[in-house]
């Protein structure tokens, strides 16, 4: 019975990557066909640069699922590292390099904010963390005062955003270092399996041993760091730091995780169906500009998008409970009669 | 006592406040800035009791923003050829319906995560609307603005209304069975299943009002001004969950009442103003109401960790 249910278990998710990477393909065959330059070297290391953030927002916003769990609010912090991060360069005279790790420090912290409150007081996570979604961009604006912008960066900072390393973009390589790095976290590691398991039931997980609370601060501590790498990797692609900068990633990170095969209520998921499911959103985004559609439409097919793999996601299992209850109720309707 | 803590500590600080500034900035109590003040919070208001029922029953909707937009420009194009007073009216009521329809069996119907859920269709209806007017504002033809009354008594027309919906929504929460209902799903929706309460197409209804009431704000409030703006409604969705948490609504839901959510609101409207008298700059505004959503719920969490212990 177990073995044969892993076995279906594998090929649905099996399925779910397939599927993803042929959406992948015939996004890709259809603006090449319909840009003319889409399919050029120059325009896949545009995607590239520009799909970083929002993946790395992805690749922490997985473990974070995969508990169960959720955080609004990495748009908001990446807003408000990325104001902090020229607040110190240019007014506090930092170096970058000094200046990048203070920004890191900051979105520890406030990674430590949302994971305090979140076990240490057992809130919910989607209310704390609207909480802070709030709170970090009413600062990021409350500091700039609607108006400040930072510009004028040195250009051996923005050769992290603008200019190729070894043949890729630069922050190419930070990605790709962080996503085996979650990978490895997730998928090799004790801590990937104590995610999983306060996913699927965290009474049983703290039954289990498992540090549910050390477990769940780390991912939200996490979270905090990648999104204020995320907010120097910004800041260096557009030259400029700006209160608005991330509004709405955190829409496009959580789509990215939920098309990549990870249940919206915790317990199952993988970091390579997150992968997937950043170039999906990527790809799609960056062909809806070559066929020259409206920049509005790639948000609301991003959102429709989600709509669409949330469905598909519980619709197999709802199915099967109707016809569960049904079966149960045919099957008791006999007993009940009088014999 | 006990039971209404809550409630009786917000509306005592609300009273703190206002004795701080009356003591502080008499200003604050002059009659006509605190009359538009008033009117300007009643469609808010409209949304928060909304937005208690939907918390009540433990779910969120953050698309009530986008909601609200679109309505607004709905009602303002229609207004704009020429449809009847109550025609506009009816049609904003079922446009804001119909969205909260969508939410509702999405979130009822396939039980998906409200949260996730209305994230979606507030970027979908807020990206839609963007697409389709480009900014534009939409110019509302004369009779339109208050109702064609006078000013004052378009604003007491608008108060009344909205206090009128709260007095009839609180008995009805507390009276009625429906209102029963939200609470029993909110609180354990398998127990009230077994009850014989149908937890889902509760669930589903809940939506559809909160729909239907934000409609409902929207109108109210494009009759306080000569243009409706595309971008109106932004961060409404905020300020009816907090005046609802501030209030005493708890997250975990089942609990909490509209009385608590009147005067939480009336706290948070007078929490701007009171900065702005005590100089300290409007761009704090959006920090601020994240703090005070924090600060509620912490002490929320606090206290039932003391009670469970």
């Amino acid at each position: 019975m177990s073995a044969s249910k892993s076995a279906a278990w594998k090929g649905v998710l099996f399925r779910h990557e397939t599927i993803l990477l042929l959406v992948l393909l015939v996004e890709w065959f259809y603006f090449n066909s319909v840009g003319r330059r889409f399919g050029t070297m120059d325009n896949t290391f545009d995607i590239i640069r520009h799909s970083v953030e929002i993946g790395l927002l992805a690749l922490v916003m997985t473990p974070i699922i995969l508990t169960g769990g959720i955080d609004l609010s990495v748009g908001s912090l990446l807003g408000l590292c990325a104001i902090l991060f020229g607040k110190m360069w240019r007014d506090g005279g930092m170096p970058p390099l000094l200046a990048a790790a203070c920004t890191l420090l900051v979105g520890a912290v406030a990674g430590g904010l949302n994971a305090a409150l979140i076990t240490g007081l057992r809130l919910p996570p989607l209310i704390v963390t609207l909480g802070t979604y709030s709170l970090f961009r009413g600062l990021a604006e409350a500091i700039t005062r609607g108006a400040d912008t930072f510009t004028n960066f040195p250009t051996s900072f923005l050769f992290l955003g603008q200019e190729r390393l070894l043949g890729l973009p630069t922050q190419a390589w930070i990605f790709l270092a962080v996503g085996i790095g979650m990978w490895l976290l997730v998928h090799r590691t004790t801590f990937g399996r104590a995610f999983r398991a306060i996913g699927f039931a965290p009474e049983g997980a703290r039954y289990a041993g498992i540090p549910v609370e050390r477990r769940l601060a780390l991912v939200y501590v996490l979270a905090g760091v990648i999104a204020a790498l995320a907010a120097i990797i910004y800041t260096a692609r557009l030259g400029q730091a700006k209160a608005d900068a991330g509004m709405g990633y955190e829409l496009f990170a959580i789509t990215a995780v939920v098309l990549g095969g990870t249940s919206i209520f915790g317990g199952v998921g993988s970091v390579h169906g997150t992968l997937l499911g950043v170039a999906a959103i990527a790809v799609l985004g960056n062909g809806l500009v070559h066929a020259r559609q409206p920049r509005e439409v790639a948000g609301m097919l991003t959102g429709a998008l989600l709509l669409l793999a949330l469905s598909g996601g519980v619709l197999p299992k709802l199915l099967a409970t109707w016809r569960a209850r049904r079966l149960s109720t045919s099957q008791a309707k006999p007993q009940t009669s009088p014999p | 006592m006990t039971r209404y803590f809550r409630e009786l500590s917000v509306a005592i600080a609300l009273g703190v406040l206002l004795l701080v500034l009356a003591v502080f900035a008499p200003k604050f109590f002059e009659w006509q800035p605190m009359l538009s003040r008033l009117t300007r919070e009643a469609p808010t208001l409209v949304c928060a009791c909304g937005m208690a029922l939907v918390i009540i029953s433990r779910q969120i909707d953050i698309s009530i923003g986008s909601q609200f937009a679109v309505c607004s420009v709905c009602a303002g194009l229609l207004a704009a050829a020429k449809v009847p007073f109550v025609l506009v009216l009816v049609a904003s009521i079922g446009i804001g319906a119909a969205q909260g329809a969508i939410n509702g069996a999405l979130v009822a119907g396939l039980r998906l995560p409200s949260i996730v859920v209305t994230l979606a269709t507030m970027v979908i209806l807020r990206e839609g609307l963007r697409w389709q007017r480009q900014g534009q504002f939409v110019n509302l033809p004369d009779g339109l603005q208050w109702f064609g009354l006078s000013q004052a008594a378009g604003q007491y027309t608008l108060i009344t209304a909205a206090v009128l919906l709260l007095v009839l929504m609180a008995q009805g929460m507390k009276h009625l069975a429906a209102g029963r209902f939200v609470y029993a799903v909110g609180s354990d929706a398998e127990a009230a299943r077994l009850a014989g309460i149908r937890p889902q197409l509760t669930t589903f209804l809940i939506f559809v009002s909160m729909g239907a009431l934000t409609g409902l704000a929207a109108l109210m409030n494009i009759v306080q001004s000569p243009q409706v703006d595309p971008k109106s409604g932004s961060g409404l969705e905020l300020k009816a969950i907090a005046a609802a948490v501030v209030g005493g609504v708890a997250v975990s839901g089942g609990r909490g009442n509209l009385w608590g959510v009147f005067a939480g609101l009336l706290m948070l409207a007078c929490v701007n103003p009171a900065l702005t008298y005590l100089h300290v700059e409007a761009y704090w505004e959006k920090a601020i109401q994240g703090a005070i959503i924090l600060l509620a719920v912490v002490a929320d969490g606090v206290r039932s960790r003391k009670l469970s212990h």
